[in-house]
């Protein structure tokens, strides 16, 4: 299977504290077309600040993420943006969504700021919502969905526009049981229907288990990667 | 585009309260702006008219020496034809021949120092005429024994004289000659410069001729023009077709007057600039405080790849729709208020002191068209303006700071 993402010697150290942090060490990664990833660990563990190095939202202190064949750790800001609307989707831990827009209106959005076609954008729209189960809440706003609805919308979002790859920070942490597992069954589907290549952060026991593969992150270095074969 | 409208249009009104708060401001801002600058332009639009219109007129044409001694020694050669060559042309409404001395009005007990206008009462009577400004009496309609004056309302009442009253007027003729003569008060006129009101006393120049001993005597053409704006060129045309005459305009005949008005347009707008910059410190802080509120949201946006450049047009396009609806309201209001006022008038306090500047004491606000068109640019103006900083705050936030901000 194709590379979508492959870190080199990745290391973030933050300097504007007291005693500088070493977020992430040495991190050498590889991930693949269509793999369903959790990244896990203590908190402080660098899990985020992985996520937002390979998102392109920070900048490694050293090291490589090659997306496509492009280094964008040395790419300029102005043309990350760019990178990150057209290769990266994005789900955050919470209030994810733009709350003046309604569920249909959010989950355009990035293809939107695509410029894509207006009927191919809402059918894909729909199409999405559909299958988060939402297709009832089309011109709901956030602030009137429960917040397991929120998240389905926003996964419906970041996986509307095609990325490559979507990065999940914590996205159950503000859930419940049962909306974390729901949002996770989503997840899990969406990525096989659509062969996306998914990585999300948690710490969560729970949601742990529906991973197929889990890197687990101590200290800001990988203390272990494993894979199972599981049919979710 | 039309999403970043949709978004920027949502996002005022998720705190209505705030975004009515500052609408409110900038409508009452411009009222009392306009207001303000209603009254100012009214004020010196009335002095104007009162001033050009009712006493000096656009163009006086003097013989050169009469400027410092006015007297009727200093005639204007073939005054008469002058006069009916200038009335021919397009662009006046009337040239009117006068006959001005210096002179001494006395009546039973008092003496006044005044100057006698010696017209033609048809060619002083077309609008804006000489005859609509009587207030009492009548404009040289009555035939007596006696000659008729028409004095203003502030003389009659220094003199101790009213309608019917005789007064004796002296003045030099031709030769230098103290001539004296009975005058009776045909009717009292009022202007609002009581300097004009207190000294002109106007008389038929055929009598006041008849007396000085020339009945063809002209020593002053007063010019009223179709067009305010043409004084100038036409001047200009005079001063080439009689270049032994002293042609002034009005400009240059009350210099104070024209550079009043002159700077007034400016003056004005720099009125409506100040107050608007003050509400549009309202409403920078408004923004920046909407811009707080929302910063993870605002981080998300430029996560998954909302460009800055769009982030700002964004928060700009918020200050420009709420001046925008500001703006707009507060031009319909402030349209409304000058109509109402311009019919019922304002009565200023004070205006009694007010008349000895040649300044009416009601005044009827009036404002011209384009300059609602200018205030609402200003408003517009001074909203983006205030919305360039916090728009700039929020471009400066990192995406991956902001998202984690609870």
């Amino acid at each position: 299977m194709e590379t979508v993402i492959k870190t080199n010697n990745l290391s973030k150290v933050y300097t504007d504290t007291a005693v500088p942090v070493h977020a992430l060490r040495s991190v050498s990664l590889e991930f693949r077309q269509g793999e369903f990833t959790a990244i896990v660990g203590p908190s402080g563990s660098g899990k985020t600040t992985f996520l937002n190095v390979v998102g392109g939202l920070d900048k490694p202190t050293e090291g490589h993420v090659i997306i496509d064949g492009v280094d964008i750790a040395t790419m300029k800001e102005s043309k990350l943006f760019d990178f990150r609307l057209r290769h990266i989707g994005f789900v955050f831990q919470a209030y994810n969504l733009i709350p003046v827009l309604t569920a249909i209106e959010n989950v355009s959005f990035i293809m939107l700021l695509q410029n894509r076609p207006k009927a191919e954008m809402e059918e894909r729209a729909k199409q999405m919502l559909e299958q988060v189960g939402l297709s009832d809440k089309l011109n709901v706003r956030p602030a009137k969905l429960s917040g397991g609805q929120q998240q389905r919308v926003a996964v419906a979002r970041a996986l509307a526009s095609k990325p490559d790859f979507v990065l999940a920070d914590e996205p159950t942490a503000n859930l419940d049981t049962e909306s974390a597992f729901n949002l996770l069954d989503i997840m899990a589907k969406l990525n096989k229907e659509e062969n996306i290549t998914l990585i999300f952060s948690t710490h969560d026991q729970r949601v742990i288990e529906r991973a197929r593969r889990v890197i687990t992150l101590v200290d800001g270095a990988v203390d272990k990667d494993e894979t199972f074969n599981r049919e979710n | 585009m039309k999403t970043l409208i949709k978004i920027s249009w949502r996002n005022i009104w998720r705190n209505r309260t705030r975004t009515l708060v500052i609408i409110i401001a900038l409508v009452l801002g411009l009222m009392g702006a306009i207001f303000s600058a209603s009254v100012r332009m009214a004020s010196e639009q009335q002095q104007f008219e009162d001033t050009v219109e009712n006493q000096i007129s656009h163009i006086q044409i003097h013989h050169p020496e009469f400027i410092a001694n006015p007297e009727a020694y200093y005639r204007i050669p073939r005054g008469k034809n002058i006069s009916n060559e200038i009335n021919a042309r397009d662009d006046v409404i009337r040239a009117a021949p006068r006959t001005v001395l210096d002179g001494m009005a006395a009546s039973a007990n008092m003496n006044e120092g005044i100057r006698i206008k010696g017209v033609e009462p048809e060619a002083e009577a077309k609008t804006p005429g000489l005859d609509e400004l009587i207030e009492e009496g009548s404009y040289f309609t009555e035939e007596s024994r006696l000659p008729s004056i028409l004095i203003g309302e502030r003389l009659a009442e220094k003199l101790n004289a009213e309608v019917g009253s005789r007064l004796v007027l002296t003045f030099q003729d031709i030769e230098g000659e103290i001539v004296s003569s009975s005058f009776r008060v045909e009717g009292l006129y009022s202007v609002t410069s009581r300097g004009f009101e207190e000294r002109m006393a106007f008389v038929r120049a055929s009598e006041i001729n008849y007396l000085i001993g020339d009945a063809e005597a002209v020593t002053e053409i007063a010019v009223l023009l179709d067009d305010h704006d043409k004084y100038r060129d036409v001047a200009g045309e005079l001063e080439k077709a009689y270049p032994d005459m002293k042609v002034r305009h009005w400009a240059d005949l009350d210099p104070t007057l024209f550079y009043a008005l002159e700077v007034l347009d400016q003056v004005l707008i720099l009125l409506v600039a100040i107050i608007i910059m003050g509400v549009s410190f309202g409403l920078l802080n408004t923004i920046l405080m909407s811009i707080l509120e929302r910063v993870r949201e605002l981080g998300i946006l430029m996560a998954v790849g909302m460009k800055k450049a769009r982030v700002f047009s964004m928060i700009v396009m918020e200050s420009a729709m709420v001046s925008l609806i500001g703006g707009a309201v507060g031009l319909i209001f402030s349209f409304a208020m000058v109509r109402i006022l311009n019919i019922y008038g304002v009565h200023v306090p004070g205006g009694e002191g007010l008349e000895d500047f040649g300044y009416a004491s009601v005044i009827y606000p009036q404002i011209d068209t384009a300059f609602y068109f200018q205030s609402g640019m200003v408003v517009i103006i001074f909203a983006i303006l205030a919305s360039i900083y916090p728009a700039w705050k929020a471009i400066r936030l990192q995406p991956a700071e902001a998202v984690r901000q609870e």
